[in-house]
C-alpha cells in the first residue's frame, strides 16, 4: 500500500512541477522595451556644442557587419537628430569638425543555450527542443537584437601609438521583443534621452 | 426462469435492507480506530507574503499554490507523520521605472517572480480522539525548497535557481464528511519560511497561506 501511494505522489508531483508559467506574456510591445543608458561620469557635456551622426545604421550580426538604411533606420536617425537638437546641440556635417559623433548600430547575437528541466520559465517561453540529445537536457537557440547608440568624443581624441581613438562618453542600448517596431521608434529615442538629463547643455 | 428466480432472490434480499436502517457491519471499533491508517490530501492555497520579502520584493497575494501530502496516522497516538510536496508562486508587476545598476541606468517594466517547489516532512498533533469527525491539529514541517527567482526587465530576465532549507508551522482541522468515512475536508493556516538571500531578497522568503483541501483515508 505504501509503495503504491508514494508512486502516485511522485506522478502527481511531476505534474505539478511541469506546470510552466509565463509571467511576461501579457506585456505590450511598448512595455517589453528596456532602455539601458550609461555615460562617462567624468565627461563635462557643456564643452560640446556640435554633433554629427552616421548616415546609415551599422548592422552587426554575430561578428559580421554591414550597413542598412531602410524606413526604420531613417526614422531612428531622424529622431536622434531631433532629440540631440532638443538637448542643445547643433547638427553639423561630419566634415565640419563636430565635437561629438553619434553612432547607431543594430546588433544581433545568436546563442545556443542549454537548460535543465528545473527551469519553469524557459520551458514554456522558448519551447525547448532536443534531438538525439539525452532527454535530461534541452537545447534552444535564441537570438537577441538590440539598438546601440553611442556618443563619441571627437573633441578630445586619445592619441596612441596605433593612431587616434575616441572615447565613448554616452551609450544607450534598447532591448526587448519590440525594438523592430517602427511605430515605437520615437518613443524609444525619446526615452533614452529622457533618462539622460545630464546630456542637456545650455 | 432460473434467471428470474435469481433476480427475485436478489431483490428480496436487497430491498428490505435499503428500506430499513443500514445494518451495522461490525460491532467492534472501526479499523480507523484500531490500525495505523493512511491519509492523502490535495490542497489549494492562497499565499500572503510576509516580512521583508513583502516589503522589498513582492507584496501581492498569490492564488497559484497547491500541494499534495500523504501521511500515516499512527496507532495509539495522536500523532501523524508524512510528506508533502507543493508548488507556490508569487508575482508582482512594477510599472516602468528607472533602476541604477553597474551597467548604467535601466528603464524597464519589472516583473518579479518567485516559484518554489517545497518538499517537506511534517508531523501533526491531533487534539481529539483519532477517529473523531472533527480533528483540529497543529503541524510542524521542514524540508527543502527548489526555488526559482526570476526578475524580468521587460522581456529580459535575470534568474537564480537554488535548493534551500525551509520550515513551516501550521494549525488546521480535518472534517470527515461522514462519521467513520473515508473522505473529508482539510482546512489549514500555515506559516512558511525559506532561507534565501539574493538580489532583492535579504532575509528569506516568508509567507502565510490559507489552504483548503480534500483528503482520502484508508487502512
Amino acid at each position: 500500500m505504501f509503495k503504491k501511494a508514494s508512486f502516485l505522489l511522485l506522478i502527481v508531483g511531476l505534474g505539478v512541477m511541469s506546470c510552466s508559467k509565463d509571467p511576461i506574456s501579457d506585456l505590450s510591445n511598448e512595455e517589453s522595451l528596456v532602455y539601458i543608458t550609461n555615460h562617462d561620469k567624468s565627461a563635462n557635456f557643456n564643452q560640446y556644442k556640435t554633433f554629427s551622426i552616421v548616415d546609415s545604421v551599422l548592422i552587426v550580426e554575430n561578428s559580421r557587419a554591414g550597413t542598412s538604411l531602410d524606413d526604420i533606420d531613417r526614422a531612428m536617425l531622424q529622431r536622434l537628430i531631433t532629440n540631440m537638437e532638443a538637448m542643445g546641440y547643433k547638427h553639423v556635417g561630419r566634415k565640419e569638425n563636430p565635437d561629438v559623433g553619434i553612432n547607431v548600430s543594430w546588433i544581433t547575437n545568436t546563442y545556443l543555450n542549454v537548460y535543465q528541466p528545473l527551469s519553469s520559465y524557459y520551458g514554456g517561453y522558448w519551447g525547448g527542443y532536443g534531438y538525439g540529445y539525452p532527454s535530461y537536457y534541452s537545447y534552444y537557440q535564441t537570438s537577441e537584437s538590440s539598438w546601440v547608440i553611442s556618443m563619441l568624443d571627437f573633441k578630445n581624441p586619445q592619441t596612441t601609438s596605433s593612431g587616434k581613438t575616441f572615447n565613448v562618453i554616452w551609450e544607450a542600448q534598447i532591448r526587448g521583443a519590440a525594438i523592430g517596431d517602427q511605430k515605437l521608434v520615437d518613443k524609444m529615442t525619446d526615452s533614452i534621452f529622457g533618462q539622460s538629463g545630464y546630456l542637456k547643455i545650455k | 426462469m432460473k434467471r428470474i428466480i435469481i433476480i427475485a432472490l436478489f431483490l428480496g434480499s436487497v430491498l428490505p435492507a435499503l428500506a430499513q436502517e443500514k445494518p451495522k457491519l461490525y460491532t467492534i471499533a472501526s479499523p480507523f480506530e484500531r490500525y495505523t491508517y493512511y491519509l492523502a490530501t490535495a490542497r489549494y492555497a492562497v499565499g500572503i507574503p510576509m516580512g521583508s520579502f513583502k516589503d522589498n520584493y513582492i507584496d501581492k497575494t498569490s492564488f497559484q499554490n497547491a500541494s499534495i501530502s500523504i501521511e500515516w496516522v499512527l496507532r495509539n497516538s495522536q500523532l501523524s507523520v508524512g510528506g508533502e510536496i507543493g508548488s507556490t508562486y508569487f508575482e508582482k508587476r512594477v510599472p516602468r521605472a528607472l533602476y541604477e545598476g553597474s551597467e548604467g541606468t535601466i528603464s524597464a517594466v519589472q516583473t518579479r517572480t518567485v516559484s518554489q517547489y517545497p518538499v517537506e516532512l511534517f508531523a501533526n498533533y491531533h487534539f481529539p480522539p483519532r477517529n473523531a469527525q472533527v480533528q483540529p491539529y497543529v503541524q510542524i514541517s521542514g524540508g527543502a525548497s527548489i526555488l526559482d527567482y526570476t526578475v524580468y526587465y521587460g522581456t529580459l530576465s535575470s534568474q537564480d535557481q537554488k535548493v534551500r532549507f525551509k520550515y513551516g508551522i501550521g494549525a488546521g482541522s480535518k472534517f470527515l464528511f461522514k462519521k467513520d468515512g473515508n473522505v473529508g475536508l482539510d482546512v489549514r493556516v500555515k506559516y512558511d519560511a525559506t532561507a534565501y538571500k539574493y538580489d532583492y531578497i535579504d532575509k528569506g522568503i516568508s509567507s502565510v497561506s490559507g489552504s483548503i483541501g480534500l483528503f482520502y483515508r484508508w487502512w
